[in-house]
């Protein structure tokens, strides 16, 4: 007992101030330290227009959906900053947002058309990157690696080395493409003289058996022809069954082609340049195989992603030599170097009418059709072909003016024979996979384009109707024997999937729907 | 003042938006082994909200809907009341707001959230708690959070609770293809968060079983009896110490007069 009274009076006064004061200075130290009411995150940014009360709409926001497994576009989240520009361009250029109902269905509605890497002003969107899937093969020396190049990436290649918009780079590409070790080179443009004969042959078919089925549309458009499946089911049946010049290509390379050179054509890898990301689409649709299983086409590289490889490897464009592509798929034509433009198809496919019908060459007015040139949205004209009579044809490009032309068909306002369809603004020189020279798109840089692809009509080629290509004939002397033959339907021939069920289409569209944040 | 925000699942796209907004606004890493959309959105620490995949089966067809996921912000928020350091907080304009600076670390909100919400940052070496602030600072400026205001498709709507409920409330009764339920309404007694869809919430991986009443209520029933306890406690020892200090005086005082008695009686030779 007498021990634990002097433990308590051992606490000495000062001993006590001492510990209260030691307590007090750890208090003060440590709220000083820390401690603050300040909330965590917030510390980060959002473009202006979100920085609004909760009340105001906001006007441009949000972006597009993209399907993880999309093969065309994939995005980059970490630059996205949500600028809503991708939404402008698929809403209001394109009319595939918001064009649908919601919910969804089990389908994310893209047309492939890529013009929102043209858009985003960050690259966060861009074409499926297939380059590494090109240097394999390459690197592959089993396989005979081949590309084919279509006649818009000429024009706009060069943009991607300092070259103005439109400055015609044909033959160095072909020589670059040589560098980077493909075996042949071949012209899509070949084959697109090809689907003039095919597609015009079926055109004047459909006209003289009088069949319910017209107006015919083109189908060399990927994005154009997923749109009608999406959205204008009940005019698949109008599409030209004939295959794009892409796949038209593909499909000869592994079988007339590698007939011809003695090659297995499964160690063919058939590679396309193309100015275009549905291309990647389209080369995988099931649809879209030759004979024995085997795809036409198994890579597609935009433009964008063949500077890219060029420039991989360090090769300057700009001090290459003019190359010339390699027979028997490398001739092509004025008629097929126009397809890039819009209107190039329907030009080409009417002067292979006239000759078609009155087995004379076309006059000089049907070599400068000027009605369906230009950047115009909605083209149409009529043409008065000797012992044919009157050929009413429509062209339009961007999906928007799609729309409206179907819109008029379907309402029976109006009525045409044969209706060209791209659906990119401006036809295949403005396609999703071109070099972004201006941002967005401007529609200078696509008439730079245009004239470009326009002189390599009429002052480069010197043929100018797709009919005497040269390598054309030669097809069908050895191996198609005449347009719509039963190898031709077989090879260059293809058909269509309703894609209708994969969503509800709005039956009326506003612009203004969804948009109020109110 | 209690705002809330109602998502329609019918009308998420799966943009992910949502996603960004939340990461660029917050200063949050994108890590692509741990993605915020899609078939393996996680949430995590610096995914503070993330927009799932899910693949279900709806009338005989397999269909996509995405699903938003964020703290959802109780009205009797678990995570605040198992807070002893008063690290989460519930603003009066509905925010359930985690102050980094009073936290100790202990988690016991991650045990707590019926949602699965709080996650760590186990990568780093002084780590902290994070979840989704509903963006109190914009919010306390009367802004839309981040993620309300970049959603496309107004699958995101923010505004008062009781009128985004009303609002909820039409939208199902009108609209047949909505299911009669309105998530969040009276789960763990009601959350700031609101959803409708049009599929059953529990094939979306929501959890209906939650029940109707705040979670902290439970712990409240026996807790709310502390300061009467401890202070109950606290007067028995004092009382019991005094009386053990005054028995051993009187003890030590008796020792001290026996002693002296004693030597009185047997002086020292």
């Amino acid at each position: 007992m007498n021990s634990r009274n002097r433990k308590t009076s051992s606490l000495s006064r000062r001993s006590f101030l001492k510990l209260l004061g030691g307590v007090g200075a750890a208090g003060v130290a440590s709220t000083t330290a820390g401690c603050s009411n300040v909330p965590v995150g917030g510390t980060g940014w959002l473009p202006q227009q979100y920085h609004t009360a909760s009340n105001w709409p906001v006007q441009v926001k949000g972006r597009i959906p993209i399907d993880f497994n999309n093969p065309s576009i994939v995005r980059d989240d970490r630059k996205c900053i949500l600028c809503g520009q991708c939404i402008e361009v698929c809403k209001n250029i394109q009319t595939v947002y918001g064009y649908y109902e919601l919910p969804l269905k089990s389908d994310i509605i893209c047309i492939d058309c890529g013009q929102c890497t043209m858009w985003c002003p960050t690259a966060a969107i861009t074409e499926r990157d297939d380059v590494s899937k090109v240097l394999k093969a390459l690197d592959d020396k089993d396989s005979f690696v081949f590309i084919q190049t279509a006649p818009a990436t000429r024009v706009a290649l060069g943009e991607e080395f300092g070259l103005q918009p439109g400055a015609n780079v044909e033959g160095r590409q072909v020589t670059a493409l040589r560098k980077l070790g493909f075996d042949a080179v071949f012209d899509t443009g070949f084959t697109a003289d090809l689907t003039i004969l095919e597609e015009a042959s079926e055109l004047v078919k459909r006209l003289s058996e009088k069949t319910s089925t017209l107006p015919q549309f083109t189908s060399c458009c990927p994005g154009w022809v997923k749109f009608c499946e999406y959205f204008y089911p009940e005019y698949i049946p109008n599409l030209s069954t004939a295959k794009s010049p892409q796949q038209m290509l593909g499909a000869l390379s592994k079988t007339y082609y590698a007939n011809i050179k003695s090659i297995n054509p499964r160690k063919i890898v058939s590679v396309a340049v193309m100015p275009c990301t549905a291309k990647k689409f389209e080369c995988q649709r099931p649809e879209m195989r030759s004979d024995s299983h085997l795809r036409d086409v198994d890579i597609v590289l935009t433009t964008r992603e063949l500077a890219r490889l060029i420039k991989m490897k360090g090769i300057n464009l700009n001090s290459l030599e003019d190359g010339s592509y390699d027979s028997i798929l490398g001739e092509s034509t004025g008629a097929g170097m126009i397809f890039a433009a819009t209107g190039g198809v329907m030009e080409a496919a009417v002067r292979t009418a006239y000759y078609l019908a009155t087995n004379e060459p076309p006059p000089e007015e049907f070599l400068t059709f000027r009605a369906v040139r230009g950047l115009q949205g909605v083209k149409e004209s009529s043409v008065d072909i000797p012992g044919f009579g009157i050929l009413r044809v429509a062209v339009c490009n961007g999906s928007k003016n799609a729309r409206v032309l179907l819109d008029k068909i379907r309402t029976g306002e109006s009525a045409w024979d044969f209706i060209e369809v791209m659906a990119c603004p401006g036809g295949c020189i403005g396609g999703g996979g071109q070099p972004r020279t201006s941002l967005p798109p401007s529609d200078e840089v696509r008439a730079a384009r245009i004239s470009s692809i326009y002189r390599l009509d009429s002052k480069s080629r010197k043929k100018r109707l797709s009919f005497e290509n040269n390598d054309v004939k030669q097809v069908y002397k050895n191996f198609l024997i005449h347009p719509l033959s039963e190898m031709s339907e077989r090879l260059l021939h293809t058909h269509y999937k309703d894609r209708s069920s994969q969503l509800i289409a709005k039956k009326k569209y506003s612009l203004d729907e969804g948009e109020s944040n109110g | 003042m209690a705002k809330a925000v109602l998502v329609d699942i019918t009308k998420c796209i799966g943009c992910g938006s949502c996603t960004v907004a939340c990461k660029l606004w917050n200063n949050l890493d994108f890590d692509e082994k741990h993605p915020a959309t899609g078939l393996k959105a996680e949430l995590n620490d610096n995914n503070w909200t993330t927009i799932a995949l899910k693949e279900v089966d709806h009338k005989n067809s397999k269909v996509w809907r995405f699903v938003k996921h964020q703290c959802m912000h109780c009205l009797e928020p678990a995570c605040a009341s198992a807070c002893f350091s008063k690290a989460l907080q519930k603003n009066n304009d509905g925010a359930v707001v985690y102050y980094p600076d009073l936290c100790v670390g202990c988690r016991y909100c991650m045990i707590a959230c019926p949602f699965n919400i709080p996650k760590f940052e186990w990568k780093k070496t002084f780590p902290l708690v994070t979840k989704c602030q509903m963006c109190s600072t914009k919010i306390a400026q009367g802004e839309s959070p981040a993620c309300v205001s970049v959603c496309p498709t107004m699958a995101l709507k923010y505004g008062e609770r009781s009128e985004l409920l009303k609002e909820a409330k039409a939208l199902i009764n009108n609209n047949k293809i909505y299911v009669k339920e309105i998530y969040g309404e009276t789960e763990v007694g009601g959350t700031a968060w609101l959803y409708i869809s049009d599929i059953p919430f529990a094939k979306l991986g929501f959890n209906t079983e939650l029940g109707k009443t705040a979670l902290p209520t439970y712990t409240h029933n026996f807790l709310k009896y502390t300061p009467f306890l401890a202070i109950g406690w606290g007067m028995l020892l004092t009382g019991l110490s005094f009386y053990t200090k005054r028995r051993n005086e009187i003890a030590s005082k008796k020792d001290n007069e026996d002693q002296k008695q004693q030597e009185t009686t047997n002086p020292k030779p």
